[in-house]
C-alpha cells in the first residue's frame, strides 16, 4: 500500500515541479528592474552599435542607479519582434522606428509617450535638428519620435566608366534618360539593375515618377483623401512611364525575383552588366564596405525631370533621419527614458555618426569629412520637399497594396489606370 | 468468499492510485497543450472576429466581417490554390521519388550506406540555407542553371525562374520536393525492412520479375505507409511556410502565395490582426478537415507506419 502511494506523491511533486519551473522562467522574462531602461534597434553593424552604447554609457554616468540595457536585431526580424512585444504588453522603453504611418499605428493604440511637453521645455535641442525631420513623427500637433540615425534620400547611382565609354552623360531629363537607355542597350548593358522582390526597391521608381509629374502636393492630398486621391492623373502618368521603361528594356531581366538583401542589384552593377541603380544614400556606403575598388566609379545624379510635369527636380524621395526613437507608455520612467533620448542624439553621438559610421545625421550642426556625403547634405538642404517613403508614410495595409501593385506594374500584369483604382478603393475603405 | 471480499477494495484501490500517476504524468504535458495549442486555437477563433492591429485596447468587434472578406478574397484563394497544387505535385512527384529511392537503396543493401546519407542530406539543412542557395541556382543573370542550359543551346529554355508568376511557384516547388524527398524515402526504407525476406525469396524461385515482386508484394506490403506518407504530404503542404517565404516571399504577384505566407503578411506587414486571424483559423479549418476526411476514407489500410 505504502508503494503507489509514495510514487504517487512523488510524481505530483514532480509534475508541480516541473510548472514551477515553467512559471519561474516566464516571470523571469517579464521581472526587469524599474530602473533598467531598455532600448530596441536595428543598428546591427558594429560601429553604428558602437555609437549607441557610448551614448548609453554616458547617460548612465550622469543619471546613476539608471542601467541601460541595449538589444540590436535585423531590419526584417526586428519589426516582427517590436510588434509581438507591444501586442503582448511588454514593449522596450525606448525604441527605433521609422515614423509615419507605421508609428501612427502605434500612437493611434495609446503606445507611444508624448514627447511634446520635454521638446518645448528645451528648444535649443529641438532646432538643432533638420526641421522636416519632426514632420514624419508629429500626428494632430503632437511629437512621438526624435531623429536618430541618418537622413537619406534615394539618388541614381551610375557608373562613371561605363558612361564614359558609351559616351553619355548623367540624363537630366526623361527624355534624356530614355536616350541613355537606348545606348546602354545597344552595346549590351542594362541601364537599370532593380531587385524587386523587396518590393520597396521598384517603389522609389513610382514615388520620384509621381513627384516629378504632380508635384509633392498630390501624394499629401492622396493621403488625407482630397481631391482625386491616389487616381489623381499624376499616378496613372507614373505606372505609365514605369511600364515605358520595362517595354524599352531597360533593366536587367529577372527583376521581380531578385532579392536585394542578397546584393541581387549590386552584383549587376559590379560586373558592368547594369549602369545604374536607383536606392537610398546608404547604397554608398554599403558599396564602399562590399566591393572598395568599385567605389571609385560611382557616382550618383538626382532623379531626371518629366516633361510638363509641376513637380521641382530638386525634391527628394526618402528621409529626414531613418531610425526615430520614442518612449512606449509601458516605461515607468519616461522622463528618464527621454534624458537618454538625448544622450543618444547628442553632439558627440551625432559627430560619430557622421565620422565613423559615413551617415548624415539630421542635424544642422555636424562637420562632414566625406565629399559624397556633403553633396547629398546640400542636395537635401536645397529640396523643397523631402517625401517619406510611401511604405511608411502610408497606413500599414495600404502601404503594403501599394507595394504589391508596383510590383504587378513592373511585370505588366496590371494597367496603371487598374493599380490606382484599387488604392483608390482601399485608402476609401481603410483609414 | 474472503478472500474475494477483501481482494476487491484493495484491486479498486490500486486502480484508482494507478490511475492518479497517470494523471500526475500526463498533467505537464496536457497542461503546455493546453497553453500552446488550445489556447492560441481558441483564441485565434475569438481574434478573427475583431477588427485590430494588435497593439493596445484598439480592437473592435466586428462580427463575421472578417470571414465575409475572407470569402471574396481573391489572394485568399489563389494562396489555397497555390497549396493544393503544391499537395498534389508532393503526391504525384515527390513520393514516387522517395519510394523508387527506397526500393533502390533497399535492394542495394549494405552496399548503399554511402548513398543512404548523400540523399538524406538536403533534410538535415535549414530551409533557409536551401532558399538561399537556390536563388542563386535560380538567379537569372548569374546562376547556374540558366548558364548550364545556354551551354547546353537551350537558351529557350533558360527563364526567369523566380521573377516570371508562371515559374515562380513551380521552381519553389521543385526545390521542397528536392528537400523534403529524403523524409518519405526514410519512411519507406523502415516499412520495406519490416517485410519478410522470406516472401521475396520464395517469390524469386516462383520466377516472378522484380517488376512483379514491386507491384505485387512489396507495395501491397507498404500500402500503410504510403497512406500516412499522403496524409504527411498532404498536411504538410498545406500548411507550407518557409521555403515559399525565404525564396520568392509569395511573390511576384501573389503567383507563389500560399496561406501561411498570405497570414504572416497580412499580420506583420499590413497590421491586420484580425484580418491575419481569421486567415489563420480557415486554414486550420481546411487542414482539419481534410485530416478528417482522408483518415476516414482511408482507413482500411490503417497499419501499423
Amino acid at each position: 500500500m505504502a508503494y503507489p502511494g509514495f510514487s504517487k506523491a512523488r510524481a505530483i511533486v514532480g509534475a508541480t515541479a516541473l510548472l514551477f519551473s515553467l512559471s519561474a522562467v516566464v516571470s523571469n522574462a517579464v521581472a526587469a528592474d524599474s530602473k533598467t531602461i531598455t532600448v530596441w534597434d536595428q543598428q546591427t553593424n558594429a560601429s553604428s552599435s558602437k555609437i549607441i552604447r557610448e551614448a548609453s554609457d554616458r547617460f548612465e554616468k550622469s543619471a546613476p542607479g539608471y542601467k541601460v540595457e541595449n538589444s540590436h536585431v535585423l531590419n526584417e526580424a526586428y519589426k516582427t519582434k517590436l510588434k509581438v512585444a507591444f501586442g503582448a504588453n511588454q514593449p522596450p522603453c525606448v525604441f527605433e522606428n521609422w515614423g509615419g504611418g507605421g508609428l501612427h499605428e502605434y500612437v493611434k493604440s495609446g503606445q507611444i509617450v508624448d514627447l511634446t511637453p520635454y521638446l518645448s521645455k528645451d528648444p535649443a535641442y529641438r532646432n538643432r535638428f533638420m526641421q522636416s525631420s519632426w514632420n514624419v513623427t508629429t500626428f494632430e500637433g503632437k511629437t512621438y519620435g526624435v531623429a536618430a540615425e541618418n537622413a537619406a534620400a534615394a539618388v541614381i547611382f551610375y557608373n562613371k566608366e561605363v558612361f564614359r565609354k558609351y559616351g553619355i552623360t548623367p540624363p537630366k531629363t526623361w527624355d534624356e534618360l530614355m536616350h541613355v537607355v537606348d545606348v546602354l542597350k545597344q552595346h549590351g548593358v542594362a541601364a537599370f539593375s532593380l531587385a524587386n522582390k523587396n518590393k520597396w526597391t521598384g517603389s522609389m521608381y513610382y514615388m520620384y515618377l509621381v513627384d516629378r509629374i504632380g508635384g509633392p502636393q498630390v501624394v499629401k492630398d492622396a493621403l488625407e483623401g482630397k481631391g482625386k486621391g491616389f487616381e489623381d492623373p499624376a499616378f496613372v502618368e507614373a505606372g505609365k512611364r514605369i511600364q515605358e521603361l520595362v517595354k524599352a528594356g531597360a533593366f536587367a531581366p529577372g527583376i521581380n525575383g531578385l532579392d536585394y538583401d542578397s546584393g541581387a542589384s549590386r552584383r549587376l552593377l559590379y560586373t558592368g552588366k547594369a549602369a545604374m541603380e536607383l536606392m537610398g544614400a546608404w547604397e554608398a556606403s554599403t558599396i564602399a564596405n562590399e566591393n572598395p575598388g568599385f567605389s571609385k566609379d560611382l557616382d550618383f545624379f538626382a532623379f531626371p525631370s518629366v516633361p510638363g510635369g509641376k513637380g521641382d527636380p530638386r525634391d527628394l524621395i526618402g528621409t529626414v533621419g531613418d531610425g526615430f526613437l520614442s518612449i512606449s507608455t509601458e516605461c515607468k520612467t519616461p522622463d528618464a527614458a527621454f534624458k537618454l533620448i538625448q544622450a543618444l542624439t547628442d553632439d558627440q553621438a551625432m559627430q560619430a555618426r557622421a565620422s565613423d559610421d559615413h551617415k548624415l545625421p539630421p542635424v544642422n550642426n555636424v562637420k562632414i569629412d566625406d565629399p559624397f556625403t556633403q553633396r547629398l547634405q546640400k542636395m537635401i538642404a536645397a529640396a523643397p520637399s523631402v517625401q517619406l517613403w510611401y511604405d511608411q508614410a502610408l497606413p500599414p495595409a495600404l502601404g503594403e497594396l501599394h507595394k504589391d501593385t508596383t510590383q504587378e506594374l513592373f511585370g505588366l500584369s496590371l494597367t496603371p489606370e487598374a493599380a490606382a483604382q484599387q488604392m483608390e478603393a482601399a485608402s476609401k475603405k481603410g483609414s | 468468499m474472503n478472500i474475494a471480499l477483501s481482494a476487491t477494495p484493495e484491486r479498486r484501490l490500486r486502480f484508482s492510485s494507478q490511475t492518479l500517476v497517470t494523471v500526475a504524468f500526463l498533467a505537464p504535458s496536457l497542461l503546455l497543450l493546453a497553453v500552446f495549442l488550445l489556447y492560441p486555437l481558441i483564441s485565434s477563433l475569438r481574434l478573427s472576429l475583431l477588427d485590430w492591429n494588435g497593439l493596445g485596447n484598439t480592437a473592435r468587434y466586428v462580427g463575421l466581417t472578417n470571414w465575409a472578406r475572407l470569402a471574396h478574397d481573391t489572394v485568399f484563394w489563389q494562396s489555397l490554390r497555390n497549396n493544393v497544387i503544391l499537395a498534389v505535385a508532393s503526391i504525384v512527384i515527390q513520393l514516387p521519388i522517395a519510394l523508387a529511392l527506397a526500393v533502390l537503396l533497399e535492394k542495394a543493401g549494405r552496399g548503399s550506406r554511402v548513398l543512404k546519407v548523400l540523399y538524406f542530406l538536403p533534410l538535415l539543412m535549414s530551409s533557409v540555407a536551401i532558399g538561399v542557395l537556390f536563388k542563386q541556382i535560380y538567379d537569372p543573370n548569374f546562376g547556374p542553371l540558366n548558364v548550364a542550359l545556354q551551354a547546353f543551346g537551350l537558351d529557350g529554355l533558360a527563364k526567369d525562374w523566380l521573377g516570371d508568376p508562371h515559374f515562380s511557384l513551380g521552381a519553389t516547388i521543385a526545390v521542397i520536393i528536392w528537400q523534403n524527398a529524403p523524409f518519405y524515402m526514410i519512411l519507406f526504407l523502415a516499412g520495406l525492412s519490416s517485410m519478410p525476406a522470406e516472401v521475396n525469396e520464395a517469390a524469386l524461385l516462383d520466377g516472378a520479375s522484380e517488376w512483379t515482386i514491386f507491384w505485387r508484394i512489396k507495395l501491397p506490403h507498404l500500402q500503410g505507409t504510403v497512406r500516412t506518407a499522403v496524409l504527411l504530404s498532404v498536411l504538410g503542404s498545406l500548411r507550407y511556410f518557409d521555403l515559399v517565404f525565404v525564396m520568392t516571399g509569395g511573390g511576384p504577384e501573389g503567383s507563389s502565395e500560399v496561406m501561411a505566407t498570405y497570414m504572416y503578411r497580412t499580420v506583420f506587414s499590413s497590421f491586420q490582426l484580425g484580418y491575419g486571424s481569421t486567415i489563420g483559423s480557415a486554414m486550420f479549418l481546411i487542414v482539419i478537415t481534410v485530416a478528417a476526411v482522408s483518415m476516414y476514407f482511408t482507413r482500411r489500410y490503417a497499419t501499423e507506419v
